[in-house]
């Protein structure tokens, strides 16, 4: 059959990219191989490998620009196209639908090593050939996850080009392809509705920069290692490092801030496995570049500066196996599916860490070392300890999150703890205790030997001016949480002591701050990260006095409100009232006011929040939070349930109808609610001759009085009738007209004394309401303040070093 | 007794500190069956929510309460007491995991995690209007 208004020729352009990539990273890694060699044709190695990887990032920019025109022609005719995209959507997402799969995502990783390789083509010089060895055979590796072919029934790689979506094997049989004008009526299945968020369109391309960059300081240890210059390659390496440490820590952090913005989680952190795979190796590159750090000054700890520098890329790929693989299904949020290519990724991981392994072992012995012992009082003995302490911390992360792997491999059935925050804070505390007490003192200490004498004078003013903060914010919060006090003073600390740094030390010389300016960052992180969680208040308790009966102790979660339309109730130190829901688009708001009440008892409103569900029927929907965002505390809010399709009903002209009953067993003197009165059980009465029943002598008829309060006090009574007649039971339903009930009485239990009545609303009756949660997060700015200082003094600091570099070659 | 090695001693101790935790754990994957012998520890369960059975959900009366009939990986179906509210799109959920404990017949959970594949796999091509 011949298609209509396919446009096959871009899928075979697309395709002639992705194999030209793949192979000449190949010859460019090979080629550089040779040039690294010392011999005569080095140099016509050389050339030919310049040449082949300018011409391979050429092919990938090719790859890209091939992909997003797709994209943005809606060539549905295309898997990949369709799977990520669809007509309605705005352009702006078309970035994110670009990387929402994992090609995609794999060639924004390809994209940024290729112009980290073009810049180091010009800066590595004598280490260019070695370490574009190692570069180019990353990118070949990773270019061969776009391939597509099969090798032996392995399929290897996934292409975008050459994926079909006729030819697709899921849809083999669809009745729409027996069309030939199918693509005429088809959209596309659209972008994850989490992912249209602004943080999505910088988060990814920030956090793969972090992930691509870890290859420089992995490319110059192997080149350290293989030509044996195994001081040389630290200088070089340590300015990429540290920018490395800048732009993996803010992708980070804006993966916490896209969560705690976009995402229903209820705050910043969750140690979701996503995001300890992306943390833990940023915590063994910090602990790599500080060793860098020694290393250049005192040559030092050079054997673990190549193992953390190894170590770090290694994780990178690890991380990139757990989310993509499809093996943390059950313990993470948001891991992605698996696309078959586990295999693939587990063997290049396993590649490289024998590669890495391999040359550290041969030589072990040729390593520099040190032949004394550093002094307790030196520099570089605490910044080793730092470094092992991360290195301790990341493994105790890691193998716990590794927990599906162990599984799999041991053949274990662990499930994940129920409280894995908890846990995980436990662990980590100590660890950060000691970090941030070493970032307090570090810069105080000098390399090789310092005075104590002197050191403790200098330490003196910051121990004490933290001791006072810390015992004031302890007052002033009412921090009850004792074991977190100690990382609140060790934090504190570490802000204060560097400021003194600036201040006493380096005169105010910002210029030079860098460093002391990333340590204030990391120090107020800590900081906002303790007060903002440990003094989390979920305010949304139900206060709405309707029934919160729980079955057991051990479950009474109560973080849920109920706010029907037009109640007022109050939570925290707001009132807060649900207005209504409106649509805009895809999205279903539900406007909540936030009031507080003056000395004389007056509402005043202070302000609205939105939270929002996102409707998506094919994608299932999803609830993002709305924030109120003051300098000392955020009101974090969102829905946890909402009723999507009765309140469409209600509109309707079925608004006299009765909603299904619900039973109620009641005795004599209980309560009942429905959505508009308080009913309650007075008593039963037998005696009804008078009534106009015809009963025979076998009959038997029981009146039940109910007396019902509505909300405004007023007080109706409704007497439904339970009969037996004729043997058979016919009750007698009796009305409130006026609040729109109907009460039925079916059953008496002369036992227990209990009687059942049914309680019946009118549709008109049943007021919109939602379910909500809303949270207070304490000083949470202090931790974006930190996140801002800590990448500034970071990148102030990288350039610092860029310019000494500079002056120290010349 | 050099320094390092002082360190090295401490960072083993530690290392083998968090292998323990993690592997003590005593939270397993479990069924039905298994959590009605031990009604006082927690357990995880894994099932599929029995389409064909009602739900009950009742926020006015109670927020933090769902109801439903799960089918455990063995079959076996029993109903179940969520205290937390109904998270959204359950019906479309592929797989559930519980955690909770035996109350006499019925599973009162105090989580819930949901496998909806639908999330991201699900959709085939339709012919739109």
């Amino acid at each position: 059959m011949e298609y209509v208004g396919e446009h096959l020729w871009i899928g075979k352009l697309g395709n002639i990219f992705v194999i030209l990539s793949f192979v000449l990273a190949l010859l460019a890694s090979v080629s550089y191989f040779f040039a690294s060699r010392d011999n005569d044709d080095a140099a016509s190695w050389k050339r030919i490998a310049r040449i082949s990887f300018r011409a391979h990032g050429l092919a990938v920019f090719g790859i890209v620009a091939t992909l997003f025109f797709m994209l943005m022609n809606h060539y549905f005719e295309y898997e990949y196209v369709w799977h990520h995209s669809n007509k309605e959507m705005p352009m702006r997402y078309i970035l994110s639908c670009f990387w929402e799969g994992q090609e995609g995502s794999f060639l924004l990783w390809t994209f940024w090593h290729v112009l980290i390789g073009l810049i180091l083509q010009r800066s590595a010089k004598n280490f260019e050939a070695p370490v574009m060895t190692v570069i180019s055979l990353v990118q070949a590796f990773l270019a061969s996850m776009l391939l597509g072919i099969f090798i032996f029934e392995y399929r290897i790689g996934s292409n975008p080009f050459t994926v079909l979506l006729r030819e697709h094997p899921d849809f083999a049989n669809i009745p729409l392809f027996k069309s030939e004008n199918y693509l005429e009526k088809l959209d596309g299945r659209g972008l994850n509705p989490l992912l249209q968020n602004y943080w999505m369109t910088i988060h990814p391309p920030t956090l793969f920069l972090g992930f691509a960059l870890t290859v420089v300081p992995f490319a110059y240890a192997i080149a350290g290692l293989w030509k044996r210059q195994f001081n040389q390659w630290l200088k070089p390496a340590l300015p990429w490092t540290f920018f490395a440490v800048a732009v993996l820590g803010i992708g980070i952090l804006m993966g916490g801030a896209w969560a705690y913005e976009a995402l229903s989680f209820g705050g910043f952190w969750a140690w979701d496995p996503v995001e300890n795979a992306s943390l833990v190796p940023w915590l063994t590159l910090v602990g790599a570049a500080h060793l860098m750090l020694i290393n250049r000054n005192e040559g030092q700890s050079l054997f673990t500066t190549f193992f953390l520098s190894i170590l770090t890329f290694i994780l990178i790929l690890y991380s990139t196996f757990l989310t993509r693989s499809g093996i943390l299904g059950e313990s993470s949020v948001h891991a992605f599916t698996d696309l078959g290519m586990s295999g693939q990724l587990l063997l290049y991981l396993l590649f490289f860490f024998a590669m890495g392994m391999v040359l550290l072992i041969i030589n072990w012995r040729k390593i520099p070392k040190l032949k004394e012992e550093e002094s307790i009082w030196s520099r570089e003995f605490w910044m080793f300890v730092g470094a092992i302490v991360l290195l301790v911390s990341s493994f105790q992360i890691i193998f716990y999150t590794s927990m599906p792997v162990w599984n799999k491999l041991f053949n274990l059935n662990k499930a994940p703890l129920k409280d894995v925050v908890t846990f995980y804070n436990n662990w980590q505390l100590p660890f950060a205790f000691i970090v941030t007490l070493l970032i307090a003192v570090g810069q105080f200490f000098k390399y090789k030997h310092t005075d104590p004498k002197q050191f403790i004078k200098k330490m003196l003013l910051s121990f004490v001016v933290s001791f006072v903060f810390t015992g004031l914010f302890i007052y002033l919060l009412n921090f009850n949480k004792g074991y977190y006090a100690i990382l609140m003073f060790s934090s504190i600390f570490a802000t204060v002591a560097n400021l003194d740094y600036i201040i006493r030390v380096l005169n105010g010389k910002l210029g030079k701050a860098g460093a002391s300016l990333a340590h204030i960052g990391f120090g107020l992180i800590m900081l906002g990260v303790l007060i903002s969680t440990g003094k989390k208040e979920t305010i949304s308790h139900n206060t709405s006095g309707k029934s919160v009966e729980s079955l057991g102790e051990d479950f009474s979660n109560n973080d849920n409100i109920v706010l029907t339309q037009g109640d007022t109730l109050p939570m925290g130190n707001y009132y807060a009232t649900y207005i209504g829901r409106r649509s805009e688009g895809i999205n279903v708001y539900f406007d909540v006011d936030y009031f507080t009440k003056d000395v004389q008892g007056n509402f005043q409103k202070e302000f609205s929040l939105a939270p929002l569900i996102q409707m998506n029927p094919r994608m299932g929907n999803s609830s993002e939070p709305d924030t109120r965002h003051y300098a000392t505390f955020d009101l974090y809010s969102y829905v946890t349930y909402v009723d999507l399709e009765t309140i469409n009903e209600k509109k309707e002209a079925t608004a006299d109808e009765y909603v299904p009953a619900k039973n109620h067993n009641i005795k004599q003197g209980d309560t009942i609610f429905s959505s508009n009165a308080i009913i309650i059980f007075d008593s039963l009465s037998t005696n009804l001759s008078n009534e106009n029943m015809q009963l025979s002598e076998e009959d038997i008829a029981v009146k039940a009085h109910l007396r019902v309060l509505d909300v405004k006090g007023q007080t109706y009574a409704a007497t439904p009738v339970y009969l037996i007649k004729n043997n058979s039971v016919q009750p007698v339903a009796s009305k409130v007209d006026e609040l729109g009930l109907q009460f039925m009485f079916w059953k008496i239990n002369p036992e227990t004394g209990k009687i059942e009545i049914s309680v019946q609303e009118k549709k008109s009756n049943i007021k919109d309401f939602i379910v909500m949660q809303a949270i207070i997060f304490p000083y949470i700015n202090i931790l974006w303040i930190g996140c801002i200082v800590m990448a500034l003094g970071t990148l102030l600091s990288i350039w610092e070093r860029i310019k000494k570099n500079k002056r120290t070659s010349n | 007794m050099k320094k390092i090695h002082i360190l090295l001693i401490i960072i083993i101790a530690v290392a083998i500190g968090a292998i323990l935790t993690t592997l003590n754990n005593t939270s397993t994957y479990a069924d039905f069956a298994e959590a009605m012998k031990e009604p006082e520890s927690e357990f995880h369960i894994v099932g599929k929510l029995n389409k064909e059975k009602e739900t009950s959900y009742d926020p006015q009366a109670d927020a933090n309460l769902f109801m439903f009939y799960m089918i455990d990986n063995k079959g076996l179906e029993k109903k179940v007491v969520l205290h937390k509210t109904k998270p959204q799109d359950f019906e479309r959920s592929e797989q559930i995991v519980l955690i909770g404990k035996m109350q006499g017949e019925e599973f009162h959970a105090s989580d819930i995690l949901m496998k909806c594949p639908s999330k991201y796999n699900d959709g085939k091509p339709q012919a739109s209007n």
